[in-house]
């Protein structure tokens, strides 16, 4: 397990569920294979001899750039999915992730306006969810996927218990 | 003006009876389809009579009665159309919420809580204001729309409404047999005012007109090199976008007094449009101090907050006037707005804390900078961007050329995040964002070194966690919060003219325990001013009064 810099230091990461790959493997999927079906149409037209315009090296490159790309994205994956983490601390909850761009985040229970769980149909069949913390800024992306099922449901509820105990105004 | 019946009686309205608006607001607000309507059917017949021709044209003279009629009818739908949403708009004062009912088709009814107030405006639209009438609007959290507007009021009773809205919102606790009765205006005393010539003066010296000059000499000199004169016609849309946009914003910043109540700051703005708000103490989420490069020359600042009812600027066409908590002012209107808005700034010399945040360089005034080995990624800003926590409130600092200094209340804190990229990895920096109610005010802490960092993320939720705690009560009077005293010494303040005083009322349950006057706390005194400031600012001080005199 990883701790990075900007981790605040003695805290437990609680990490999501390894299944939640298969739901970024198959989103990762559905959004390259449609952009790489795209970026190779004019690589065929050169091909079948209908187009004469893009030389065949730039019909070539850019789908293979993008390729390129796109495999690293998928060798990411895991690592990502494995620097997602979230704590539960006394007074706030801790929400971590990225391994290039990382982010750390700490959402006061206080400050909580309402939580919601959202599925998935990937999500459905691994049996997982994604909760999501709304406070009073647009800016508060708090998210955090790939919970199993139950326990996005025990967040939920201990988060609501928590938000109300300690809840602020704006 | 007074055809919507007898005066209000003090304490005989608002005791959560059901109230319609003011009889002429729909044609108010719907002059522009009255005048539509009279255009469409009588252009034509006013041309015939510029051109001597009969009123009726030879071949429809024999369907004219059809469109007379026609014409009619749609005047007189339109009329009805007025009179029943009129007859169907209520709205009520009662049990801690201000409900108002629309429609007579589709019914809504919206209630809103008197203590989630964010902020109340009063708006005079020009029509409006030539009969009298105002526009109420009462600002909940939900960033942009607001939660209950009342389109027409008569001036008095829009005013009226809202002493009443803001004494029940601050849980003052009125004549004890009759909690429903209305409340008197909370007395207030003005601050500051932005005198016109200082106005046109800040919007010369703006960034837009650093384009203007840049795309007149670009065009010049293409229009030199080319020997093609077409390239002026180009600028005319160009001048016209720009006149506008001075025009807006000269319009907007018109007048511009700021004065405090107990009620909360009371600004007032507009040339033709004018427009009251009033802000809540604590209401505001995020403050923000910028200094374009030019308006150095002069030492002025344009004051912008965050506010949870406001929503993000622009997003409702005024957001960008709403925000704005001072067009342009001197150093000392910025500090008097920063003792408004901070009551309490948290550290014993708040005045060279803030100058530092303001226009200071490295250490000073115990900011913490960016790490002198980043120097290579901000070349000209490390020693700029830095950060000051105040036992109150967090400062970010940033900006060589557009200075900028973002305050931030720790009771204000959402939520946080810390962020670090690679090339920040590499050297040991990270960015620390707080995260506030939409708005024109983006709080972040650049570029601050890892470690430096980290313990702020930590200390700050802490801070954020104390300050929620001593904050309880949305009923503002109810929390230990002074809120007038720090503009008492008002040595700022312009002595007393006539009309600073705006109303004095006798019976005066608002005015909130004098708390922080006891002289061992750390306040905005103001006597140090005088040294700390005059050195930048000679005369910032005396500003005013002469000008406006």
């Amino acid at each position: 397990m990883h701790t990075a810099a900007i981790d605040p230091p003695g805290i437990t990461w609680l990490r999501v569920s390894p299944k939640y790959v298969t739901v970024r493997l198959v989103e990762w999927a559905l959004g390259n294979l449609v952009v790489l079906g795209v970026l190779s149409l004019p690589l065929l037209f050169v091909l079948l001899g209908w187009w004469t315009w893009p030389p065949r090296w730039l019909a070539v490159a850019v789908p293979a750039f993008m390729l390129v790309l796109a495999l690293w994205r998928l060798v990411l994956i895991p690592r990502q999915v494995r620097a997602i983490g979230y704590a539960e601390r006394d007074d706030d909850l801790l929400i971590r992730g990225g391994i290039f761009f990382q982010r750390v985040m700490v959402v006061p229970y206080g400050r909580m306006q309402y939580v919601d769980i959202s599925v998935g149909p990937v999500e459905r069949r691994l049996g997982l969810c994604t909760l999501k913390l709304h406070t009073a800024s647009a800016s508060t992306n708090a998210s955090i996927p790939g919970l199993p099922a139950e326990e996005g449901a025990r967040l939920r509820e201990q988060l609501s218990a928590r938000g109300e105990a300690r809840l602020a105004g704006l | 003006m007074t055809a919507g019946g007898p005066m209000p009686v003090p304490g005989e309205k608002y005791d959560g009876e059901w109230l319609r608006v003011h009889p002429a607001s729909p044609f108010v607000r719907g002059w522009v389809a009255l005048a539509a309507i009279g255009y469409f059917f009588g252009r034509d017949t006013f041309e015939r009579m510029l051109q001597g021709e009969p009123l009726v044209g030879g071949q429809i003279a024999g369907r004219a009665p059809w469109l007379l009629a026609g014409g009619a009818l749609v005047l007189v739908l339109a009329v009805l159309g007025f009179i029943l949403s009129w007859y169907f708009t209520r709205y009520q004062v009662a049990e801690g919420y201000v409900r108002v009912n629309t429609g007579f088709l589709f019914k809504q009814q919206r209630q809103a809580r008197l203590d989630r107030v964010q902020a109340i405006d009063i708006v005079q639209p020009l029509l409006a204001r030539i009969f009298g009438l105002a526009e109420l609007k009462f600002e909940v959290a939900d960033a942009g729309e607001s939660a209950v507007r009342l389109a027409y009021l008569r001036m008095e009773d829009a005013r009226q409404l809202r002493a009443t809205i803001l004494a029940r919102a601050s849980g003052v606790e009125l004549e004890p047999g009759r909690p429903e009765a209305a409340a008197p205006e909370a007395p207030e005393q003005q601050v500051l005012q932005v005198p016109p010539s200082r106005l046109i003066g800040s919007l010369l010296l703006s960034e837009q007109s650093i384009f203007v000059v840049l795309g007149g000499v670009a065009s010049v000199v293409l229009s030199a090199v080319t020997e093609n004169s077409g390239f002026f016609l180009y600028l005319i849309p160009a001048a016209l976008g720009l006149i506008a946009a001075y025009w807006s914003s000269f319009h907007k910043g018109y007048n511009f007094t700021a004065a405090v109540s107990p009620d909360g700051i009371r600004l007032r703005y507009g040339l033709l449009d004018t427009q009251a708000q009033t802000l809540p103490p604590g209401r505001i989420q995020a403050l923000r101090v910028v200094q374009p490069p030019l308006w150095r020359i002069f030492g002025w600042y344009r004051m912008q907050v965050n506010v949870a009812g406001y929503g993000a600027a622009g997003s409702d066409g005024q957001g960008g006037s709403r925000t704005t908590l001072l067009p342009v002012g001197e150093i000392g209107d910025v500090v008097n707005m920063l003792a408004l808005v901070l009551p309490d700034p948290g550290t014993a010399d708040p005045l060279r804390v803030f100058q530092c945040g303001l226009d200071g360089l490295g250490s000073d005034g115990g900011f913490v900078t960016t790490p002198r080995r980043a120097r290579f990624l901000a070349p000209l800003g490390w020693r700029r961007n830095g950060f000051a926590a105040t036992d109150t409130a967090l400062l970010m600092r940033s900006g060589r050329w557009w200075r900028q200094l973002v305050v931030v209340p720790h009771q204000r804190t959402q939520s946080m995040a810390l962020h670090q990229g690679p090339l920040a990895r590499r050297f040991r920096l990270a960015d620390l964002v707080l995260h506030t109610t939409a708005g024109p005010v983006l709080p972040r802490v650049i570029q601050a070194d890892a470690g430096t960092a980290l313990a702020l993320f930590d200390a700050q939720a802490a801070r954020a966690r104390a300050a929620r705690k001593r904050q309880t009560s949305e009923h503002w009077l109810a929390q230990v919060t002074p809120l007038v005293s720090p503009v008492e010494p008002a040595p700022l303040v312009e002595p007393a003219e006539a009309g600073t005083l705006v109303e004095t009322v006798d019976l005066d349950p608002h005015q909130p325990p004098k708390l922080a006057s006891s002289p061992g706390e750390p306040g905005w005194r103001g006597d140090e001013l005088d040294q700390r400031v005059s050195p930048r600012a000679p005369n910032a001080t005396q500003q005013e009064g002469p000008q406006r005199g």
